[in-house]
């Protein structure tokens, strides 16, 4: 009885902070924007909701949006599927390097990434001159604006099938290999094992997946900003949001953002509800081995894995080829190089500080999510505390809420009022609020990825734990994290990398350049001096290296318990 | 099914090494067709890498698997028909039990009506009439086991592997079990091979077993003989109670050793290969069970020693009779009401020479 009475009384604790937090940076600027688009100066209406569907402007921007998102979500899945399936299921020389090396991708602010396409795919870009050189066009051929949607989605595809592959081979991680081995045993050949049992109990992850990546594509507003694709949803919103005060669509239109995508999630959850039974079996005692591989599969992966991380980085080479290029134009490659934008971007103190700032933002954001995410997907999926699909519902709404509307949903709640002139008021420090902003647009990714791994890890090891005298804390340290650390990896690379380009919040909250962020920074060069862009790319480049190497840290780290993590015997 | 050869299965110098450590070592047998042929061994013999290459989940590094006749190290593990009960079951806890019966069925591409009605028929032999649409998370140990069997056995299978299927049951289910599997094997003509670490599960159900350490097997053949006659002292000892007298040889007479013992002069059944030279230090081997009490009728194979302590195993009762400084017996005696058992009384005993045997290392 006295046990019940205090996990009952640490819940409790737990989920009234996660409340207040949540309430405070997460409802109330939902709450305001919300206000904004249903009440005008004659009183309640619904006409700007209405309008959306209406006026073929709105509506050909919300049928474009789903268009790219489901292209972007097809397209990540195509390519991931197999390299994950690879990752967690074969043992083969050099895995762990070119499991780490998908993730390159991930180093880059798709904006950036965007601007070393736009020279690509220019009229007169490198592309146009290749084929032109190798014969097989006859002129220059305007690639964005005969295919305008084809560089958006190519460019997302390249830099969000990480997460659908990080997910994936946690998912696949998860699930027993002697499952797979029973219906391989009882005849299903190993395309059919992988149809009727590694994808099905897979699922629960494989689903989180493909939501994450329909909804992040869904709401990316850089890149088809910096491809001048005026007509889809985020852009619009941006574009209103600019003109604030004297047009509500904007706050309409996000509002409808907000609805489609809790409504997605709604059906995810949904989904997973009806596998719960699939964890209660836990993981069974699993044989692994080290299955000897003949030197030409092994090649074989290697080509895959190459190939795929080759087209990957293309933006990454074109942003690296800007930031030391003299002149490229009309040419495959840049003519003349130079270093000098690279000392350009470290020289100035604008850069210097950018770079420190979004190390310590960056850092905040992943602590802030690591324990409001686990704390969160805790309270879900191991107790029944009243109110915890409530949170879960709401923790999730960051991934369908574009960051402007955050940003000026504390713009407005914090710099006026009675904050004006305190410690949190983004005039005076803009600090505090980019990290926990930072944190909360990330807040998803740590939960799907710890909720995934709670639902696919037994209680009963838990039980074992504490029955064999481990307090809950003592639980939580040598069980419950140790088995779904692979997981929580996971999501905090997602939300550092992602913190370290997060672009809307950044430019709207960051008003003094003592406190400008990395992609501020850039944004701002990009807009400056005549070789402004260079020297954005050059201080891309720096973001990419940092980025790089936590990246490295992370999934060496990863690397050297993903044994001991993913087996369970 | 039609066999080309009475073995259903052969296997010969199958070699299999996961990096430094050799899990089987050049391992050669075969099963004859409709034979319930256990390997046991301790944990880490190698007897579950043996059984997954049988199906085909390991690749062996060398030697030759025949099949029904063919060789089966090129066949594909979802082709080999030699489906296997895991220790863990592997229920598919997305399935119910019915599909989960069905799975290799549908594998098959067998009409839907057919699969319905052998799914009903395999669940009712195996005590699960009206469970189909549970899942596996809702039964018991006990149930999810009969499952695992109805899995395999509905496939109408000439093999069947088992690996270690009872070791997740209580005692009673054990027992059970056991039993409907010694029905089921009376019952078919399939070939069960039966993985264990149980002695009493193997002695009591096996046909024929292979007894395994560190990847060879120490002893191949009948239960029955291997418990008496045990080729060497791993088994002697791995089957069953034992026990070990230190001993020096004194003549030999073809199979017949006369041993010099610190219980006395013994005769014993000798399992060297060729007799032992005169002197040669040997031990005998004798179960509790073949210690009688009572002087006998013979000259040898005999001795008095005193009450140490003893322990009731129900029908029977183990003494432990100290003979002299360091040198213990034990005898397992009917547990009888008349039986004086008080510490130091004396006991006389003696064992018959049939039953005392000269196991070599």
């Amino acid at each position: 009885m006295k046990i019940f009475m205090k996990s009952g009384i640490r819940s409790t604790l737990i989920i009234l902070i996660v409340i207040l937090y949540l309430g405070i940076f997460l409802i109330l600027p939902i709450i305001h924007v919300f206000q904004k688009a249903i009440i005008d100066n004659t009183g309640f209406t619904l006409s700007y909701l209405r309008a959306l569907f209406i006026e073929p402007r709105q509506f050909n921007a919300i049928i474009k949006s789903l268009t790219i998102a489901s292209l972007v979500t097809l397209c990540c899945l195509l390519v991931s599927v197999f390299p994950a399936w690879l990752t967690a299921r074969k043992e083969f020389p050099g895995k762990t390097f070119f499991s780490g090396i998908l993730l390159v991708p991930l180093i880059l602010p798709p904006f950036v990434g965007a601007v070393g396409m736009k020279i690509v795919f220019a009229r007169c870009g490198a592309l146009s001159t290749l084929l032109y050189k190798l014969g097989i066009v006859n002129g220059p051929v305007d690639w964005l604006g005969t295919f305008p949607l084809m560089g958006i989605i190519l460019l997302e595809t390249l830099h969000l099938f990480p997460i659908l592959y990080l997910n994936l081979v946690a998912a696949f991680a998860n699930v027993d290999p002697s499952l797979e081995e029973a219906a391989l045993n009882l005849g299903a050949s190993p395309l059919r094992v992988f149809k009727r049992i590694t994808v099905p109990l897979a699922s629960p992850g494989l689903f989180a997946g493909l939501v994450l990546v329909f909804v992040w594509s869904f709401t990316e507003l850089g890149t088809p900003l910096v491809f001048g694709v005026r007509n889809v949803l985020p852009v619009l919103i941006y574009d209103n949001v600019s003109e604030v005060g004297t047009n509500p669509m904007g706050y309409a239109q996000v509002v409808f953002v907000l609805l489609f995508s809790v409504a997605g999630f709604l059906i995810s959850k949904n989904l997973l509800q009806k596998h719960r039974n699939v964890a209660t079996l836990g993981r069974l005692s699993i044989i692994r081995k080290e299955k000897k591989i003949p030197w030409y599969i092994t090649l074989s992966f290697y080509i895959l894995f190459g190939s795929i991380v080759l087209v990957a980085v293309i933006p990454h080479i074109s942003v690296i080829l800007l930031a030391i290029t003299r002149r490229w134009f009309l040419t495959i490659l840049p003519q003349g190089y130079t270093l000098q934008f690279f000392v350009r971007a470290v020289s100035s103190e604008l850069t210097r500080n950018a770079l420190i700032n979004s190390l310590i933002l960056s850092t905040g954001a992943t602590i802030i999510d690591i324990i409001l995410g686990f704390s969160i997907a805790w309270l879900c999926v191991r107790t029944k505390i009243r109110g915890r699909n409530l949170i879960d519902s709401i923790s999730m709404i960051p991934l369908a809420v574009p960051g402007i509307v955050i940003a000026f949903g504390y713009l407005g709640l914090f710099s006026g009022g009675r904050f004006t002139g305190t410690w949190i008021d983004p005039r005076i420090n803009p600090m505090y609020l980019l990290a926990i902003s930072y944190g909360i647009r990330r807040l998803p990714y740590m939960l799907r990825a710890a909720h995934a791994g709670l639902e696919q890890t037994s209680k009963i090891y838990e039980e074992a734990a504490s029955n064999l005298g481990a307090s809950p804390w003592r639980v939580l340290k040598r069980i419950t994290l140790p088995l779904i650390m692979a997981n929580i990896v996971a999501g905090a690379i997602l939300c550092f990398a992602f913190s370290m380009m997060e672009v809307s919040d950044s430019l709207i909250l960051a008003q003094t350049e003592n406190y400008y962020p990395i992609t501020k920074a850039i944004y701002t060069l990009m807009e400056g001096l005549e070789n402004g862009i260079n020297v954005a790319s050059a201080l891309g480049v720096w973001a990419m290296a940092l980025l790089a190497s936590a990246m490295i840290w992370a999934s060496c780290l990863l690397g050297k318990k993903m044994g001991q993590m993913f087996r369970a015997g | 099914m039609s066999q080309s050869s009475p073995y259903t299965i052969e296997i010969f110098n199958l070699v299999k090494k996961f990096g430094d450590v050799t899990a089987l070592d050049n391992v050669t047998f075969s099963t004859k067709a409709g034979e319930l042929f256990f390997l046991l061994g301790p944990s880490g013999c190698g007897k579950t890498t043996l059984l997954r290459i049988l199906a085909g989940l390991e690749k062996e590094d060398s030697g030759r698997i025949i099949l029904r006749g063919r060789d089966a190290s090129s066949i594909e593990p979802y082709k080999r028909g030699a489906p296997m009960v895991f220790q863990n079951y592997a229920l598919w806890p997305h399935l119910n039990v019915s599909e989960n019966v069905a799975f290799g069925l549908v594998e098959r591409h067998i009409p839907r009506k057919e699969i319905e009605k052998r799914v009903a028929d395999a669940l009712e032999n195996v005590g699960l009439k009206g469970l189909g649409k549970r899942m596996p998370a809702e039964l018991s140990g006990g149930q999810q086991q009969r499952v695992a069997l109805a899995r395999t056995l509905v496939l109408n299978p000439d093999v069947v592997l088992l690996d270690e299927p009872l070791s997740n049951l209580d005692a009673k289910l054990r027992h059970e079990m056991r039993e409907e599997i010694e029905k089921l094997h009376k019952n078919t003509d399939i070939t069960f091979i039966y993985v264990t670490h149980d002695q009493v599960e193997a002695l009591s159900l096996a046909d024929r077993m292979a007894v395994m350490r560190n990847g060879k097997i120490y002893a191949l053949g009948k239960p029955f003989e291997l418990y008496h006659r045990p080729p060497n002292l791993f088994c002697a000892d791995f089957l069953g109670e034992s026990n070990m007298i230190k001993a020096s040889v004194m003549r030999t007479s073809g199979k017949s050793l006369i041993l010099q013992t610190p219980l006395g002069i013994w005769q014993a059944m000798s399992m060297y290969p060729s007799p032992p030279a005169e002197g040669t230090p040997v031990t005998c081997m004798v179960r509790p069970e073949n210690i009688k009490l009572g002087s006998g009728t013979g000259n040898t194979n005999k001795f008095k020693g005193t009450v140490i302590k003893y322990k009731i195993n129900g029908s029977t009762i183990t003494i432990t009779i100290q003979v002299a400084a360091g040198v213990t017996i034990k005898a397992s005696v009917v547990n009888d009401y008349n039986l004086q058992l008080e510490h130091g009384t004396i006991l006389e005993c003696y064992a018959d020479p049939e039953n005392t045997v000269v196991v070599p290392e």
